[in-house]
């Protein structure tokens, strides 16, 4: 028996009192982990984008496509070692049409090359090659629409009307987060075969491998340069900025929710506080005695401080014990199986965790900070009076 | 007969207590503030794109398409649309409608150097006003058909690098606008667009002979379904109409239910933090009120009436707590904030609409967390023998 | 009854004062509180003295002023005037945390109630104020059982307070008063809340920490019974002994 198991065991002198408190602090850290692992995964794409990648689109818009002959002249420049394209094609499932997946129209060989974190087995990579309605699809999206290799599947086009039918080919997964598992890729030639004289020979957008990831930046300025004079403009950027950009449009929504997960760890610390501050009240006698035995008001406070942060590492761990099932098993299958496109990787990443606990313990001794010194400053004789 | 403790006992204990109650009603306040400003934002989002759009216009794009930005079809079904039946015509017999290019451009966010954002800009024909009458003009002048000047909807000014009245900007290389006017339209999505004559912007982005939409003032709403049958009779057109109101309905509702969706989530937890936060203080408070809830049940009140009282007082107090966070969050109503339109890629204004039956569904979570929060410990209190009570 | 300002020597367990080492020694004590404007004097002018085994019992009337004494013999509380030397230290002059550590040292305390924490053994409340040297936890639990043993609660040491009777919990807190072996007992009414035979026991006890351990006991109380156990009764009234 110590000091700090004494405090650690009050809290088991008004045992409702801890177990709500304790409940209240899980359920605040629950939320936070689940609040913060949705801005996490959102924002994972920039997080882990590839930094030896740069995409190029059009300038002004990104509705406006690019003309594919722009691949040669960008192979071209010092540094860049693969080229490939991609263009949007915006296919929906003819029965699911709020399941949103993103489908693009590639260039397989060159795109292999480019996404060299894409696996898959040997012999549905030939196969993928050379059938020109084939089609290569993340296993999320698989799973999602219960695809199996070998299904001909039929999709609505939205923005090239009319219904398309696909040969999956093969499934892929990735060695490395940089590229999600949700998507379909089947040849650009299909789709630019299909389409009017108009609408051919575009890409929506380039990306580039180059040699050095230090290169990037660079090689993101000398492509818009090479483009500069031309009709359509380029915007260059590595993969990485590219993705923060796309994100920096959701800033709004991604800052409330910030927001709110701060405000629900201060939520938090209030409900601790006042429980703190509770027992603080009833214990004056208890302080009294304390300080008659010999004990000094720093060894109150640290009794109080203690105490505080007992509390808040049991409510964060409990809170931790429920965040991973309703995470990971219950909200983390669900997004990634039906928005699997906006959030790839849902499940707890363990520096959330990390500091959701330390968190918890932290906040406890803040919460406690005032409490603490008030009971360290209580006069002793005032404290050792009778009460009633 | 039941004997009712007398409310100013509670009123006054309430008083008595004041850190421990104004920590408990703030919670509750907090609570009912993120579900009301939620709802508030989620109406907002409905009104913003619902009072785009009316029922007597339609709207026509590409059959497949679920937006004018992946819509597109040729100019010469322009005119098939326009003869079709329910078409309203102006004073001089010309049919209310036109063909229009929906484009998103990428401009810099003014005062964040680096980021950008997408703001829609719509092609528009000569006569535009006359479809949409909730159009206004509130600074400067109208575009002149067939030049290229634009003009910006009151929620575009001053949020983007370099595009404001009197300034030119280039809308792709060598293609300079210039903006002479700013437009009021009641609200509705039109507002954060940048509006630009159809064959600007055709041109300016390769799309001659393609529009992306059609719309169409018809002569009264119940001409439509007569409207919609011929347009889409001809499947080789490959068109599909819908009321503008229900197409703005249509491509809001996914923003406008996610923004509830995490408002609700947000406030299950933020409640359930708020009802801990109550019960903790209640019981306290009970236990610290036995020897008085002896004295009263000694006295003569029931332990219903102690029930009651009880309960009474989460009440009053989670009520106050609640009424605080639904006043503050009328004051949101003051606060526009700009997001994404998930499904058309633009970014909008919306604002925080106060709703009088929000209000009342967030006050109501108020009592019912008063309630649940209170219960127990007020069964607690019902539960005090006064005789241990008051020896105490 | 005592003339004002002297000793009395009532009880035969006494023995000649001459042989035995001076443990309190107050002169001219007085002590003041301020409320607001007013001047409350609690105690005007005390001196006392009380040698090694002497067992002390203060009373008088609810103001009177004999707790405050009892509180600044002990260490707790400062006097506003006088001197106050208890084993062999000056009080007077002393800081808090000075204080704080002579009563670790020197004094055992009894309270009337709320001396044990709930959520601590028998045994590991016995232990608490040697939390305060630097003994290992093995010495301190051999310590905490002997003076369990003394007090005669060994087959109770792993209970905790909630299981014990009023007067069990008093001798585990007499237990704990004598583990750091101080040379001052303080006692605030320790038997105010008991019942007679109870409170007897606890007497008893007193008594035998006087006789047997030597210990000085100084006590306030309200019980003639308790009155007569001690040696000593000094009657207080409006701060001054009667």
């Amino acid at each position: 028996m110590n000091l700090a198991s004494l405090a650690a065991r009050n809290v088991l002198r008004n045992k409702l009192r801890t177990v709500l408190t304790v409940l209240g602090v899980a359920v605040a850290i629950l939320a936070f982990v689940l609040l913060r692992t949705v801005i996490w995964s959102w924002t994972v794409s920039a997080e882990y984008a590839a930094k030896d990648r740069v995409a190029t689109r059009h300038k002004i818009t990104f509705i406006s496509p690019l003309p594919v002959r722009y691949k040669t002249q960008i192979e071209q420049i010092p540094g860049v070692t693969h080229v490939t394209w991609a263009s949007w094609f915006g296919a929906k499932h003819p029965t699911r049409e709020s399941d949103f997946f993103q489908s693009i129209a590639v260039d397989p060989p060159s795109f292999m090359a480019v996404y060299d974190e894409i696996i898959l087995p040997a012999a549905q990579r030939e196969k993928w090659l050379s059938n020109r309605q084939g089609a290569l699809v993340g296993e999320s999206l698989a799973k999602q629409f219960g695809w199996k290799v070998g299904d001909r599947v039929t999709l609505a086009g939205t923005i090239y009307p009319g219904d398309w039918q696909f040969d999956v080919d093969a499934i892929y997964t990735v060695k490395r987060s940089s590229l999600d598992k949700a998507s379909l890729m089947f040849h650009w030639d299909y789709l630019n075969d299909s389409i009017d004289a108009r609408r051919k020979d575009e890409a929506g957008w380039f990306i580039s491998r180059v040699k050095n990831a230090g290169d990037a930046a660079n090689t993101a300025k000398r492509i818009d340069t090479l483009f500069d004079d031309q009709d359509a403009q380029t915007l260059s950027m590595d993969e990485h900025a590219m993705n923060a950009s796309f994100l920096g449009m959701f800033s709004a929504v991604l800052t409330a929710i910030d927001l709110v997960s701060i405000v629900i760890l201060v939520i938090m610390m209030l409900i601790l506080g006042n429980t703190i501050a509770m027992g603080v009240r009833e214990r004056t006698n208890e302080y009294g005695m304390l300080r008659a035995l010999g004990f000094l008001p720093k060894h109150i406070a640290s009794f109080v401080l203690l105490e505080a942060m007992v509390v808040g590492l049991c409510g964060g761990g409990v809170g931790l014990l429920l965040a991973y099932p309703v995470v990971e098993q219950g909200l983390g299958r669900f997004l990634e199986e039906n928005m699997g496109a906006m959030f790839p990787y849902f499940h707890v990443d363990a520096p959330i965790a990390g500091l959701a606990l330390v968190l918890s313990v932290a906040l406890g001794l803040v919460a406690a900070i005032v409490p603490a010194y008030q009971a360290s400053k209580l006069n002793v004789v005032d404290s050792l009076r009778r009460v009633g | 007969m039941l004997l009712m403790i007398p409310l100013s006992y509670n009123l006054r204990s309430l008083v008595a207590r004041k850190g421990t109650t104004l920590a408990s009603a703030f919670g509750i306040a907090l609570v009912v503030f993120v579900l009301s400003s939620s709802l508030m934002l989620s109406g907002g989002i409905k009104k913003t794109m619902g009072s785009s759009g009316r029922s007597e216009n339609a709207i026509v794009l590409r059959k497949g398409a679920d937006s004018e930005l992946s819509s597109t079809f040729e100019t010469r079904l322009i005119n098939l649309i326009l003869a079709a039946p329910g078409v309203k015509k102006d004073e001089t017999g010309a049919p209310l409608g036109g063909g229009e290019a929906v484009i998103v451009i990428a401009v810099e966010k003014a005062g964040t150097p680096g980021k950008i954002a997408n703001v829609q800009v719509r092609g528009v024909s000569d006569n535009v006003l006359k479809m949409r009458p909730e159009v206004k003009l509130i600074e400067g002048r109208l575009p002149q058909a067939g030049t290229d000047e634009v003009m910006l909807g009151k929620s575009v000014r001053g949020r983007y690098t370099g595009v404001d009245l009197n300034l030119s900007f280039e809308l792709k290389k060598n293609r300079k606008v210039q903006v002479v006017g700013i437009f009021d339209a009641g609200g509705s999505s039109f507002e954060s667009e940048i509006w630009a004559g159809v064959d600007t912007v055709k041109s300016s982005f390769g799309r001659e002979g393609l529009v992306s939409s059609v719309t169409v003032q018809l002569e009264s709403g119940s001409k439509y379904d007569a409207f919609k049958a011929t347009v889409e009779s001809d499947k080789q057109l490959g068109l599909q109409s819908f009321r503008e109101s229900e197409y703005y309905s249509k491509i809001s509702s996914g923003t406008a239910t996610f923004v509830s969706a995490i408002g609700i989530v947000i406030t299950v937890f933020f409640s359930i933090g708020a009802m801990i936060g109550a019960a903790i203080t209640m019981y306290a408070a009970v236990a610290q009120r036995r020897r008085e809830i002896g004295t009263l049940q000694a006295l003569g009140f029931t332990r219903r009436a102690v029930l009651g009282s009880m309960l009474v007082e989460s009440i009053v107090l989670a009520t106050v707590g609640g009424l605080v966070g639904a006043v503050a969050s009328l004051f949101m109503g003051f606060v526009k904030i700009s997001m994404m339109n998930f499904a058309t890629w633009q970014e909008v204004s919306f604002s925080f609409t106060p709703d009088p039956a929000q209000i009342l569904i967030s006050l109501a979570l108020g009592g019912v967390m008063g309630v649940l929060g209170g219960f127990f410990p007020a069964l607690s209190a019902s539960r005090t023998n006064p005789v241990i009570a008051m020896r105490a | 009854m005592t003339p004002a300002g002297s000793v009395a020597e009532a009880a035969p367990e006494t023995q000649a004062l001459g042989s035995k080492a001076v443990v309190i020694e107050v002169k001219g004590l007085s002590k003041t509180y301020f409320r607001g404007k007013e001047k409350l004097d609690v105690l005007r002018d005390l001196s006392l003295t009380a040698h090694e085994g002497e067992f002390i019992a203060l009373m008088g009337p609810s103001g009177s002023g004999k707790t405050t004494l009892l509180n600044i013999i002990a260490g707790l509380d400062r006097p506003s005037s006088g001197s106050v030397r208890v084993a062999g230290a000056d009080l007077a002059g002393m800081s808090d945390s000075a204080l704080a550590g002579f009563r670790a040292a020197n004094v055992g305390f009894i309270f009337q109630t709320y001396n044990l924490l709930p959520v601590l053994t028998a045994r590991e409340n016995v232990e608490l104020p040697l939390l305060l040297t630097s003994l290992g936890s093995a010495e301190r639990r051999r310590r905490a059982e002997t003076a369990l043993k003394v007090v005669g609660l060994s087959e109770r040491m792993d209970h905790y307070p909630r299981q014990l009777s009023g007067g069990q919990e008093q001798r585990v807190t007499i237990a704990r008063a004598i583990v750091t072996d101080p040379k001052l007992i303080v006692a605030d009414e320790p038997t105010g809340d008991l019942d007679r035979d109870s409170a007897d026991e606890i007497l008893s006890l007193l008594r035998k920490l006087q006789t047997e351990f030597k210990k000085t006991i100084i006590m306030v109380t309200h019980d003639p019974a308790a009155a007569e156990s001690a040696g000593t009764v000094h009657h207080l009234d409006k701060g001054k002994f009667k």
